[in-house]
């Protein structure tokens, strides 16, 4: 058999139909991808009700009101129901939280971490505001926390 | 002027460099992307400051989406494939009930930040009125860290 020579010449494979998908590949992600950023969330146990049967608690529970005032961030009021000082700010009920925690933080307070916690937001309290007044809990590092209904 | 050359070579450019980039770029695509969860209805989450939230594990679960309207109302509640009224608390309790009877084992609220409270709460009651015990998750926007 006769071979025949190969011209002078460098020997390469030929990309093109490579580049090709790649490219392609590269527009569908660019034009697909969506920067924001990743969805997180509180977990909420709901205590199951059966009715004719009411829950009973072993603690009286703290009672936190929440409204909105506004529709910033930054509008939120808080209270505390039953005898404690006023607060009335996020930074305020992060504090007492902590200062009356009665462990960690280095305190000894009055609350357990599984004490109770019931945020009672009204009606037309904006659903950021009452996030936000969980969110200070969960940051307190209180484990029994729910919802109650609107005030 | 004679122009010197191999008449017989093809002229090429050297792709080496720009197959790297864009491979590179190909792989940042591919890492960065996420799928879209397709339950996951487009709104505008509450987003705390120093959020305590945590990137929920993925078990199976049944994300109900409060659509908004102006005002903080709600439009309809979106739930899986399901568009029902925002009136319609017995037949989303039936929707949940269906998917935890189908291995579900969370549901996950979705409402915009601007949503009034007194109808995330009879959602609440709503999914609580299913009878088994469901984990609920509160749906937040996360925080750039």
């Amino acid at each position: 058999m006769i071979l025949r020579k190969r011209k002078a010449g460098t020997i390469g494979l030929n990309l093109t139909s490579m580049i090709d998908v790649v490219f392609l590949l590269l527009i569908y992600f660019m034009v697909a991808t969506e920067f924001k950023t990743a969805e997180e969330s509180f977990p909420m146990d709901m205590p199951m009700r059966q009715h004719g049967q009411t829950i009973t608690l072993d603690d009286e529970p703290l009672v936190i009101l929440v409204e909105s005032a506004g529709t910033k961030l930054e509008d939120i009021r808080v209270r505390l129901e039953g005898p404690w000082d006023p607060i009335a700010s996020l930074a305020e009920l992060s504090s007492f939280l902590r200062s009356n925690k009665a462990t960690g933080f280095g305190r000894n307070g009055l609350f357990a971490e599984s004490h109770p916690i019931l945020l009672k937001p009204t009606g037309s309290t904006r659903w950021e505001h009452a996030i936000a007044a969980y969110n200070v809990v969960v940051n307190a590092k209180y484990t029994n926390i729910s919802l109650d209904e609107p005030s | 002027m004679a122009r010197r050359g191999n008449p017989t070579s093809a002229i090429n450019a050297n792709m080496t460099p720009m197959i790297d980039v864009t491979f590179l770029l190909i792989v940042f695509f591919v890492v960065v992307s996420q799928i879209v969860d397709r339950d996951a209805v487009s709104m505008d989450l509450p987003a705390p400051q120093q959020s305590a939230a945590g990137i929920p594990e993925e078990p199976l679960h049944v994300t109900v989406n409060l659509l908004p309207l102006e005002g903080g109302n709600i439009a309809d509640i979106v739930v899986g494939d399901h568009t029902i009224g925002k009136d319609a608390l017995d037949e989303l309790t039936a929707i949940v009930r269906t998917h935890l009877q189908g291995g579900a084992t969370e549901v996950h609220l979705r409402a915009d930040k601007s949503t009034r409270y007194t109808h995330i709460h009879r959602v609440i009651e709503a999914i609580r009125d299913v009878g088994t015990t469901p984990r609920l998750q509160l749906v937040v926007n996360g925080e750039i860290r």
